[in-house]
């Protein structure tokens, strides 16, 4: 059920992809189909994931004026990258998952414009100032979304006290009596 | 159990991404090739099944952005019909004289023998999608091949050159911008025959301006001039309106200007655009047989 809910999103966030450009010029910064892969990636099912990343990509691509399979060829990576990382460090916490969309974005952009300059095909606009509107952008949105998509997952935040447990107050005690 | 096949997967998932990361790859490297040679095929079907979400919602949003539009522009529509009706009142003075002028060239024409140039018919088409990349600027527009559009098409505003038309699907077309890096146009400083500063225009890493580039430096440049299309790229006809230069660093006997140009079109603000359904005239023989000729597709 997860994962139909995770490939209507998806679907959706291709959608959006292809459309808010044309509504709203600056909507262009957010990478929604991003947004999904990663947090797909962050549910530890890599396999989707990274099969989530190649067909938004390509999606995206199609549509676009740069090379087809660029944007599939650097969210498969930010995919497996993720998923890995997920494997190995505990990031089911919100606030940990911000720099991990943060930096996700940052990869995804630096991958996509390298591969554009390895073939030839530069991309217009100040890389600079591009990656950084889209960081911005993506990182904001990105929150937004995990927040909705953990309300409708039904992946409630855990209490504070179940993710820090306290440390183990040990008593202080004198060794030295002096009244006794 | 499930142990076991969780560590299948965690096996697997590095073949799996190298399997797909190669696919991508290949599928660049040949996007890269088909950008020069011709149609990009999965671009054209992708294009069509997107067309029928891209339309609706870009008719939606036009139409609610044209209501409020409407609305702010009443205020001023009073002094606006004023002003308009001073104005068709002059251009109707100048239309008495444009036809009096026509006669005069047609009579003068036919004296000269000349056959009147056959001007390309302007298929109107309509934005209905941008580049979901920000990386790049090109647009979909809702003209196909059902009507008409081949590769290569160029495309205008009532402001001058946008592009050309990139990849065809049957019900819409990609158009790339001028702004592109990497396109290329041959023209001229002024109307044809007014100078020889001849040079072909291309895409700068600057998304608002475009750079003319080759104009020898003993040609006197200024900077307002307007850049026209020279016919002799085979992709845009003569006499198309590029924009203004904006900047020229002044080359030498040796060294050629760098001149710097606004396009004429407003790239960013577009709704609605013509595609001139324009083919090149053939090249003479002795034309295409030159060692730099550009052999036909």
């Amino acid at each position: 059920m997860d994962g139909v809910r995770l490939t209507v999103a998806l679907i959706v966030a291709v959608v959006l992809q292809w459309t808010l450009r044309n509504v709203f010029e600056p909507f262009a910064y957010i990478d929604f189909p991003l947004i999904i892969v990663v947090f797909a990636a962050l549910q530890r099912n890599s396999i989707r994931a990274i099969f989530f990343g190649t067909l938004s990509g390509i999606a995206v691509d199609a549509l676009s004026g740069g090379l087809l399979g660029a944007n599939g060829f650097s969210k498969t990576l930010i995919a497996y990258m993720v998923s890995e990382m997920t494997r190995r460090v505990y990031l089911d916490n919100l606030l940990l998952r911000i720099p991990v969309i943060a930096g996700a974005c940052l990869i995804d952009d630096l991958v996509y414009y390298g591969l554009h300059w390895l073939l030839g095909q530069p991309p217009v606009g100040d890389a600079l100032v591009t990656v950084a509107y889209s960081l911005i952008g993506t990182t904001i949105v990105g929150t937004l979304v995990y927040l909705i998509l953990q309300n409708l997952s039904g992946q409630k935040p855990k209490r504070r006290r179940e993710m820090f447990p306290s440390r183990r107050q040990t008593r202080r005690r004198n060794p030295i009596r002096l009244n006794k | 159990m499930a142990e076991r096949s969780q560590k299948e997967v965690w096996r697997m998932t590095p073949w799996l991404v190298i399997a797909l990361l190669l696919v991508n790859f290949v599928l660049m490297a040949f996007d890269a090739r088909e950008i020069s040679s011709g149609q990009r095929v999965i671009r054209a079907w992708t294009q069509t099944a997107a067309d029928f979400v891209q339309s609706p919602v870009t008719t939606v949003t036009t139409s609610i952005s044209n209501y409020f539009v409407s609305i702010s522009s009443l205020r001023s529509a009073q002094d606006e019909n004023s002003k308009l009706k001073q104005k068709v009142q002059e251009q109707e003075l100048q239309l008495q004289q444009q036809k009096v002028l026509e006669a005069e060239n047609a009579r003068l024409l036919a004296l000269l023998d000349l056959r009147e140039r056959s001007q390309p018919k302007v298929l109107p088409a309509r934005i209905i999608g941008r580049d979901p990349s920000v990386w790049f600027d090109s647009s979909i527009v809702n003209r196909g091949s059902l009507d008409g559009v081949t590769l290569n098409m160029p495309v205008i505003t009532d402001g001058g050159v946008v592009g050309r038309v990139s990849a065809v699907s049957p019900l819409t077309s990609q158009v790339d911008l001028l702004t592109r890096k990497g396109s290329g146009i041959g023209a001229v400083v002024g109307q044809i025959g007014e100078t020889g500063a001849l040079g072909v225009v291309v895409g700068t890493s600057d998304s608002e301006l475009i750079e003319m580039k080759y104009v020898s430096g003993n040609i006197d440049v200024q900077i307002g001039q307007e850049i026209f299309t020279t016919g002799q790229d085979d992709i845009y006809p003569p006499g198309l309106k590029v924009g203004d230069i904006v900047n020229v660093i002044s080359g030498s006997a040796t060294t050629p200007h760098k001149i710097l140009v606004r396009p004429a079109a407003r790239l960013h603000a577009m709704q609605e655009v013509g595609i001139l359904l324009y083919s090149p005239p053939d090249r003479l023989e002795y034309e295409r047989k030159l060692p730099n000729a550009v052999q036909p597709k």
